[in-house]
């Protein structure tokens, strides 16, 4: 046995513990009453800021519809718009392709305060400042950039020549869209639309200086909760916010094993 | 009289910014089967794809059936083009794969079934019909890739290295399902390919495509035996290329006169002929000295110093000798090409 494999154990345990503690902290904080440090379990339990969060009508509820309604729309508009930016930016070559790349790959990579302030001017001269519509654009913009980049991978690697002989077994070119190209990349595209959702579902910046503090998403209401004390109700809407996440993972961890049975 | 099935007049394709392919002509009747014969990078699989519609031509017009197709796009043109490696729909079942051609064209589902399960009859892959592409051995998806072609009914099918990849058995295989389904439904095909054996085997005439051009077009019999070109000559590997020259209607070399056609122009030109036409004869003028045996696929070859020059000879029918032996040859002149100019031979 080598001192690597020894230690195996050891490393998958501090993984695991690093992993699953702050989920731990946070669900037994969401049902916690009257919790102050330094007592180490909270003396009673309840489930209020749980039934805040599913009661028609609470806060945090039409926060979460709120940001779902946001995520899905941005998810698939980003997969939507993502699709042919990528396939245009992998039949580019050299430097065009760079740029493109780059291009796309910009409002991922600066800052989400200076992405916000620079859409906010474009929202104010839209009419959109303050609109959930303009905060659905102002998430679509990375979620794009996103899906581009994601997309390009994707048709760099894609053999085009089942299309060409689609085309001339008979198929035009929607045809060929329709009928082949996208149900083969069906996994793709839901994980593109995953994407989108995450960079959705995990806007504050853009949220908060589109939205003006009149579009409320789940992750503004957690901070909010912060700031006025509320843990419980934090640790709640930080929980809610963490499910996506694992979903997409165990989501990714199954297209992971469909693709290894089928290959494309 | 009828309009061929294929017709390529004058086609010229641009390798990115080289000149490519020039001035490509041909014309096939239903059923004929042409095969182009080039090196890799000759340009083979760009002339496939210019008819396909899938290249652009710089020059040139195509038509099929009489109909001009030089300006329709690919799914119009009749022409249904099949890569080296089966390229199924990996998201359909084999019997969806077979059926796309007849649903994209709106055929009620009980003429869909009746015709797919003929075809897969054809190919015998009617106990598969139900299996993706990936669970299908090499030589199933290459049956399956040509019934679909087929439920296109194309008037052309234009195959790129149909048999390139694959090992003997399964080429024979594909081969075989290749030749039954051209007779049993008859389009017009071009047959691309490297390979001097698929080619005669397949090809009712095979075109030499070189620098560019269609330098030779020609039945396999004729073409192996009376290369147009040095050129042609040296690509379809003819072994024997002698230097001499051409007067009063013969041609003079080391080997002794060879009477030639009156038109051949006369000064330096070479002799080229295959192995076959010269082999051991008790009774022949000229005297060799085996240098080496070779044992091939296709037989033994030798290797023989005959006047200075080495040449590829057959054994005859007698015992194989062995190197060092010395012994007489014959010459089949018949079957030597006399072609104006020497190159670098």
């Amino acid at each position: 046995m080598t001192a690597g494999s020894r230690s195996r154990p050891a490393v998958l345990a501090a993984l695991a513990l690093s992993a699953l503690a702050p989920l731990a902290l946070l669900l037994v904080a969401s049902v916690g009453r009257d919790w102050f440090y330094p007592a180490p379990w909270p003396p009673s339990v309840t489930l209020e800021s749980w039934w805040d969060a599913f009661r028609g009508g609470g806060r945090m509820a039409a926060a979460l519809g709120t940001s779902l309604v946001l995520a899905v729309s941005t998810g698939l508009a980003g997969a939507v718009v993502g699709w042919p930016i990528g396939r245009a930016l992998a039949d580019l070559r050299g430097w065009p392709r760079h740029l493109g790349a780059a291009a796309a790959f910009l409002p991922v990579a600066v800052p989400p305060v200076s992405l916000a302030t620079g859409l906010h001017l474009s929202a104010l001269t839209a009419g959109v400042a303050g609109t959930a519509g303009g905060v659905f654009l102002s998430h679509l913009v990375p979620a794009a950039g996103y899906a581009a980049l994601y997309f390009l991978g994707v048709f760099t690697l894609f053999d085009r020549r089942v299309e060409d002989e689609a085309r001339t077994l008979g198929a035009g070119p929607w045809t060929v869209l329709w009928r082949v190209t996208m149900p083969m990349m069906r996994r793709q595209m839901g994980e593109a639309f995953l994407l989108g959702f995450l960079v959705s579902w995990a806007q504050v910046a853009t949220t908060l200086v589109i939205g003006g503090g009149r579009v409320r998403t789940l992750p503004l209401e957690v901070f909010a909760y912060l700031q006025a004390g509320q843990d419980r109700y934090a640790a709640t809407g930080a929980l809610l916010l963490v499910i996506p996440a694992l979903l997409m993972l165990g989501t990714v961890r199954l297209a992971v094993e469909r693709a290894e049975a089928t290959p494309l | 009289m009828t309009a061929p099935t294929l017709e390529v007049r004058g086609v010229s394709v641009p390798f990115g910014d080289a000149p490519g392919l020039r001035d490509i002509g041909f014309a096939l009747d239903p059923g004929e089967r042409l095969v182009v014969l080039g090196a890799s990078g000759a340009g083979k699989t760009t002339l496939l794809r210019a008819i396909a519609g899938l290249a652009p031509l710089a020059a040139g017009r195509l038509t099929v059936g009489g109909h001009d197709v030089t300006a329709r796009p690919a799914e119009s043109r009749d022409a249904v083009y099949l890569h080296q490696t089966p390229l199924l729909f990996p998201h359909l079942s084999v019997f969806e794969n077979v059926a796309f051609p007849l649903r994209i064209r709106g055929y009620r589902d009980s003429e869909v079934r009746a015709s797919v399960a003929e075809l897969l009859e054809s190919v015998r892959l009617e106990g598969l019909a139900g299996r993706r592409p990936h669970t299908l051995s090499g030589g199933q998806k290459h049956r399956a890739a040509l019934a679909r072609a087929m439920a296109a009914r194309p008037a052309v099918l234009l195959l790129d290295e149909p048999l390139s990849a694959l090992d003997p058995a399964l080429r024979d295989e594909v081969r075989a399902t290749l030749l039954s389904l051209q007779a049993r439904y008859r389009p017009a095909m071009v047959i691309v390919t490297h390979d001097l054996e698929d080619a005669a085997v397949l090809g009712d005439r095979i075109g030499i495509l070189l620098g560019g051009t269609l330098a030779q077009l020609d039945q396999p019999g004729r073409l192996f035996r009376r290369p147009a070109s040095l050129a042609v000559a040296r690509f379809l590997g003819v072994p024997n290329l002698v230097a001499g020259s051409v007067s009063a209607s013969q041609f003079e070399s080391a080997l002794g006169p060879i009477p030639v056609e009156a038109e051949t122009p006369r000064g330096p030109a070479t002799a080229v002929f295959g192995s076959g036409a010269l082999h051991p004869d008790p009774c022949g003028s000229l005297r060799g000295v085996v240098r080496s045996v070779h044992h091939g696929p296709r037989g033994v070859t030798l290797r023989v110093d005959v006047a200075g020059i080495e040449l590829e000879a057959a054994p005859g029918a007698g015992a194989i000798p062995d190197p060092g032996d010395e012994f007489s040859l014959g010459l089949e002149r018949d079957r030597v090409t006399v072609l104006p100019g020497t190159g670098d031979v």
